[in-house]
Parts: structure tokens; sequence; C-alpha cells
């Protein structure tokens, strides 16, 4: 039952919210009803925590590392929901681009995201992974504008198309559990899988093979270079509340996802080659990211640079294993998604005070925009690992275990990349702030919603690089026993 | 081996000749209406297909998915095509970005690659040789036809001949997926085409075409 709720409550809301045509009500029925689901994840995973994992019938279930990403969810969603309460008085009423049209789709998109994780079968996660795009384009497309629509078509055709892929693995896959002797309705069941596995031998040909196809497919979604060409559009014409779940959230998805696979492969295979895919891909994607970041000229776009960017790292924490590294990794995809809604944040209060993201036409915002700028400070310098934030920790932790396993080429690599990066901030960050000022901003001042969750993200930040919170630790390591 | 096993089993490798020409033809359509109806034809081979598999497997699912294959890629997404293309009342010429003569050299290159391809696995996984390399051509024209053609609703059109090639791939090596996963299969594909239907009236009314090449104002 406890499973049923959090997917309740976000179906709910998407027909609640249609319902109400005023602007103010439709927020406030939102907000409402987001409360109730972040109740009922919580819940749900304190549950978890408490009597281990959860099984409802033969599709639904959370263990430890469900739990995990449930937990990322709840969190940067209700920061998000609170955010767009106040930023949706700027867009212009149209059809399907009212209030009640966003946040229907938005909870549809959270019902989607949930259920990738709650699903307790690699067919259903197929699917619900696909449902995230179908869920999110319109999304996307919100604003209608030109670079908008040609966004969302790109957003639909390529993650559609990556996803096939990832539909053509899940069959490999299952074809293998079959040729295995797995009972065929069974064969898609991640837990009858996991057991199956190390019993029975499955061709590691097949295996191998699906676990490309996977990789690719879902690998669209996370956004690894060569793959990433729809995530720079998307992230950048989105409005501002759905970059930051796209960034933050979704991508976490899809990497929950390829980590199913991981261990599943792993114990078929041995981890080798799994484990040296996730480097290349991760290597590939720091490295092109970040020398992209260099040349960028609209503000979201660099952040959404920097989002393939840190899939890479995490991607890398992954394939190197380890406990380090696994740490790093799962610790790294909270931490990412913190600093990187705190970022849209600020963007967004920069484009509607502007009118513009593109960063040659803005200077001396420190002086006309100092609390925005403040957050922006704030949130690169966490970006880009600086200590005392979080995301020092985790890039420190999938060094260490590069280091242990004397990989010099991924910790030259890995160095090298991030201090282009930080130059890259540095850099745009020094433009944006310094200087003249340009441009008159329309409401320099923070409303009291924005200023909570930007001054909640930051503290967050600051709180988990000084020492991560016990129950946090204990967290992380129940989703770490799942994946070993 | 039965004489049912024997029969479905030719049955499955000659329909693959069929949908090679299918293939083929579908690369030199010039109007988008022939391509539609190649794909609604594509389709009902598929259909029989699944029908054969329904009668060698003994399988009462094979018969839900075979009724659902039928009505809805061989008859509701061509209808949904055909009245899509009457509304947006553009013209109806595929803009192709390949002569017909490239297009059909490339899908040859294509069969010959997907029977290479399938060859060494065709032993393993015990399954008809031509029907699996069929599955894979189908998947590879489909991305060709992708990347190929300017027009939104050919691009629709791509993607759905390659989501047939996994479909069909995975009708002939695992007897198809656990039902209730196979129509949440199918819903995904009917809102993904609903969603980009919407998205074409939005092209349209933008950009005044639905030449997809056109779009570059995003780069970088």
């Amino acid at each position: 039952m406890i499973l049923l709720l959090p997917l309740i409550f976000a179906l709910l809301g998407t027909v609640l919210v249609l319902g109400f045509r005023d602007r103010r009500v439709a927020t406030r029925a939102a907000l409402a009803i987001g409360a109730l689901e972040i109740a009922s994840l919580s819940a749900l995973v304190w549950q978890v925590h408490r009597q281990g994992p959860q099984q409802l019938g033969r599709y639904l279930r959370a263990d430890g590392l469900s739990s995990f990403f449930l937990m990322n969810i709840a969190f940067i969603f209700g920061l998000v929901l609170v955010y767009a309460s106040g930023y949706l008085r700027h867009i212009p009423e149209g059809r399907f681009s009212s209030p009640r049209w966003f946040y229907a789709l938005v909870f549809l998109f959270l019902f989607t995201m949930v259920s990738v994780c709650l699903s307790a079968n690699l067919g259903l996660l197929w699917i619900m992974m696909e449902g995230t795009t179908l869920a999110s384009a319109l999304l996307v497309g919100f604003y209608n504008t030109e670079g908008a629509v040609e966004a969302g078509w790109k957003y639909l055709i390529v993650c559609t198309v990556g996803i096939a892929f990832a539909l053509f693995g899940t069959i490999v896959l299952y074809l293998a559990a079959v040729q295995a002797g797995m009972n065929p309705a069974a064969a898609l069941d991640w837990v009858s899988l996991m057991d199956a596995v190390p019993r029975m031998g499955f061709d590691p040909h097949l295996v191998k093979l699906a676990f490309v196809f996977v990789i690719v497919g879902y690998g669209t979604k996370i956004g690894f270079v060569p793959m990433h060409s729809w995530l720079p559009d998307a992230h950048a014409e989105a409005p501002t509340p759905i970059s930051a779940l796209l960034s933050a959230v979704l991508l976490n998805c899809a990497m929950y996802a390829v980590m199913r696979y991981e261990v599943i492969v792993s114990h078929a295979t041995g981890p080798a080659f799994p484990h040296t895919l996730l480097l290349i891909f991760g290597l590939l994607s720091m490295v092109v990211a970040g020398l992209l970041i260099l040349v960028q000229r609209n503000l979201k776009r660099l952040l959404a640079y920097s989002s393939v960017e840190h899939m890479g790292i995490i991607a890398i924490g992954l394939g190197l294993g380890g406990p380090l590294g696994l740490f790093g990794a799962l610790l790294h995809t909270f931490n990412h998604s913190v600093a990187k809604s705190l970022l849209f944040f600020s963007a967004g209060n920069v484009r509607h005070n502007f009118g513009t993201l593109r960063m040659d036409s803005i200077s001396g915002m420190s002086r006309t925009l100092p609390q925005t700028s403040a957050a922006l400070v704030v949130g690169s310098l966490a970006i880009v690992g600086l200590p005392p934030f979080g995301l020092f920790i985790s890039e420190f932790a999938i060094l260490s275990e590069a280091f242990g396993q004397a990989r010099f080429l991924v910790v030259g690599l890995f160095l090298v990349m991030l201090s282009v990066v930080f130059g890259g901030f540095a850099f745009h960050l020094l433009r944006l702030l310094g200087g003249e000022p340009a441009g008159v901003p329309s409401s320099p001042k923070l409303i009291p919603s924005e200023y909570a969750v930007m001054g909640i993200a930051a503290f967050c930040l600051l709180v988990f690089g000084a020492r991560i919170p016990h129950l946090f630790g204990v967290f992380l390591q129940e989703a770490i026993a799942v994946m070993r | 081996m039965g004489l049912v096993a024997i029969a479905t089993g030719k049955f499955l490798s000659s329909f693959s000749v069929f949908l090679f020409l299918t293939v083929l033809l579908m690369v030199v359509a010039r109007r988008i209406s022939t391509s539609v109806l190649l794909f609604s034809l594509q389709s009902a081979i598929i259909t029989a297909e699944v029908f054969a598999m329904g009668v060698r497997e003994k399988l009462a699912a094979a018969y839900v998915v075979g009724a659902l294959v039928l009505l809805i890629k061989v008859i509701a997404i061509p209808y949904a095509f055909f009245r899509l293309v009457d509304r947006l009342k553009s013209p109806r010429d595929v803009k192709a970005s390949t002569t017909p003569t490239q297009s059909v050299f490339i899908a040859g290159a294509m069969i010959y690659l997907s029977y290479a391809a399938v060859h060494s696995f065709g032993q393993t996984v015990h399954v008809p040789e031509d029907a699996l390399a069929a599955a894979v051509a189908l998947i590879l024209t489909g991305s060709f036809l992708m990347v190929s053609r300017k027009k939104a609703l050919m691009q629709m059109l791509g993607l759905l001949v390659l989501e047939n090639g996994i479909f069909l791939a995975a009708l002939i090596t695992t007897f198809g997926m656990p039902l209730v996963i196979e129509i949440g299969i199918f819903f995904d594909i009917l809102v993904g085409l609903l969603l980009m239907g919407i998205f074409t009236f939005r092209i349209r009314d933008t950009f005044d075409h639905l030449d997809v090449s056109k779009l570059r104002r995003l780069r970088g």
C-alpha cells in the first residue's frame, strides 16, 4: 500500500490541478498535493529503512537503491514546486501553457520518474523511462516559441530513438535469461534475475550485447556524449523549474536504470566489461562537455553542459566501482542535483530580470542583482568542486578510488577537466558579475519563496561539505549494499 | 519436429522476403501516403507472423498481441497519418536527401549487413536466420529513413519502422515479452505518436513548414 501512495498522489495531482482554471487556486492545489506526495515518499523511504525492501504484487518494489533515489526526487521536487509557485507569474497564458497545464504535466512527469524507481520489472522500467520523455516533451516545448518547439521535437525524437535501443537491450537480456532456463514470466524481474544470474549460466555474449544497447539507450537520456545532442537544447528552452527537474532528477533516474543493469551484467560476465564501458562514456562526456563549457554564450546551455560533465563524473565513479567509487558516485548524484537546482533557480531569476540568458549582453550583475549573484556564486563554487561544498567530498572520493586502483589516465583526465571547467566557470562568472552594469533588472529583490528554496539548497550544500548527516549516510550505505 | 513447426518456420522465412520488399519500396517512395501504405502492409506481414508464432507455440497471449498489432499498426496509425497529412495541408512529397537510386543501394547494403550481423547469432539462439535478418534490416532502414528524410512525418514513420524491427526481433527470438509489458510498450508508442502529431502542428504553426532540416536555431 505504501508503495502505491506516491503514485496515487502524483496521478491525483495531474487530474485535480487540471480542474482549476484560476492561476492562484491551481498553484495552491499543486502545493498541497505536492506536500502530500513528499510526505508519502518520505514515509516510503522510512519504511524501507526500517523493514527492508518492500514489494507489492509482481511489478512494484522498493529497496535501498530505489529509496535513495526517491529521497533525491522528493527533495528536489519540493524545491522546484515552491520555486515554480513564484516563477509562474511570468508565464503568459496560451493553449496548453497555463499554470494548470504546467502543474498537471509536472505531476505526470513526477509520476513517471517515481515509477521508474519503483519498478520491480525491467520491462516496466523501460515503459516508465519512455513515459518520462512523453510527459516532459510538452513541458520542454512549453513556451511555444521557435526555439522551444525545435527543442521539444528534438528531445522527443532523439530520446525515443535512444530509448528504442534500450528496449532492444532489454529484449536481448530477456532472451539470455529465457535461454538460461528462467521462467519467461519472471525473466525480467530484477530480483529473480539477481537470484538466477550466479546459479544459471547466462550466455555472456548476449548479456554483453544487451548492456551495450542499454547503456547507449538509457545513456541517451543520461546525456552521455555523443548521444547528448538533445540535452542542452531542452535544458535551455524549457521553463526554468523544468530545466532544474530535467537536470537534477531525470538524468539521475536514467542513471538509476543503468545501475540496475550494471549490477546484473557485472554478476553475469564479471565487472570488467560494464565498468570499461562506463569509464569510456564517463571520460568522453567529461572531456567533451568540459571543453564545450568554455565556448558557451547562453547561461542555461552552460549549465546543461555542466550536467553532461557531472553525469560523466558519476559514470566514472560507477565504472571504477569499489567502495569509494560507488560511494562517491551515489553521493554525487545527490550533491549535483542540489547544486544544479540552485544554479538553474538563479538562472531563472537572471532571465526574468533581463529578459535574456545571453551572457554577452549581461554584465555588472553583482551590483544590480546582488542576491541572485550571491546564489550564482555559491552554486558555481559548489559545482566546480571546491571545498567546503558537498561536491568536493564526492569528487574526492571518486578520485581517491581511481588513485587506489592506480588508474592514472583516469586520474589525469579527471583533474585536467576539473581545472578546465573551473576556468570556464570563473571566466563566464566574472564577466557576468563584474564590469559596468548593463540593463536594468525588472525586479531585483527575491520573493520569499525564491529566497527559501535557494537558501535551503545552499545550506544543504554547505552541510554536506562539512559532514554527511548520519541518517543520510545510513541510507547511502543501504543503497550501496544493494549494488554489491 | 512436427509438421506445424516446420510449416511455420518456412512461413517466417519466406515472409521475410516480403518484409525486405516493403523496405526497398519504402526508401524509393516519393509520396508520404505511399510510405504510409507500405508501413501498413509491413505491419500486416508482422501480424501474420505473430499469429503463426501463436499457432506454433500454442500461446493464447500471442493472439491478443496479434490483434493489437492489427488494430494499432495496420489500421489506426496509418489512418491517423492520412488524417494528419490532410489536416496539415503541406506538400505531400517526402523530401528525400538521397536520390532513389542511392536509397536502393543503401537499403540493399543494409540488408546485406543484417545478414552478416545475425549470422553468428543465428546459430546460438536457434531462430530462422532470414527472419532475424529482416528484423535487423527494419531497424537499420528505420534509422536511415529518419536521418535521410526531411519531413517531420517521415521521421515519425522511420521511427515506426525501427520499432517494427525491434518488435519482430523480440517476437522471433523470445516469442514476445510478457503480455502486460507488451501492452505497455504499445501504449507508449501510441502516446509518443500523439505527442509527435501535436508537435508537427506546432512546427507548422511556428515555422510555416514541416521541413525539420531547417530547424537550425539551436546550435553548439
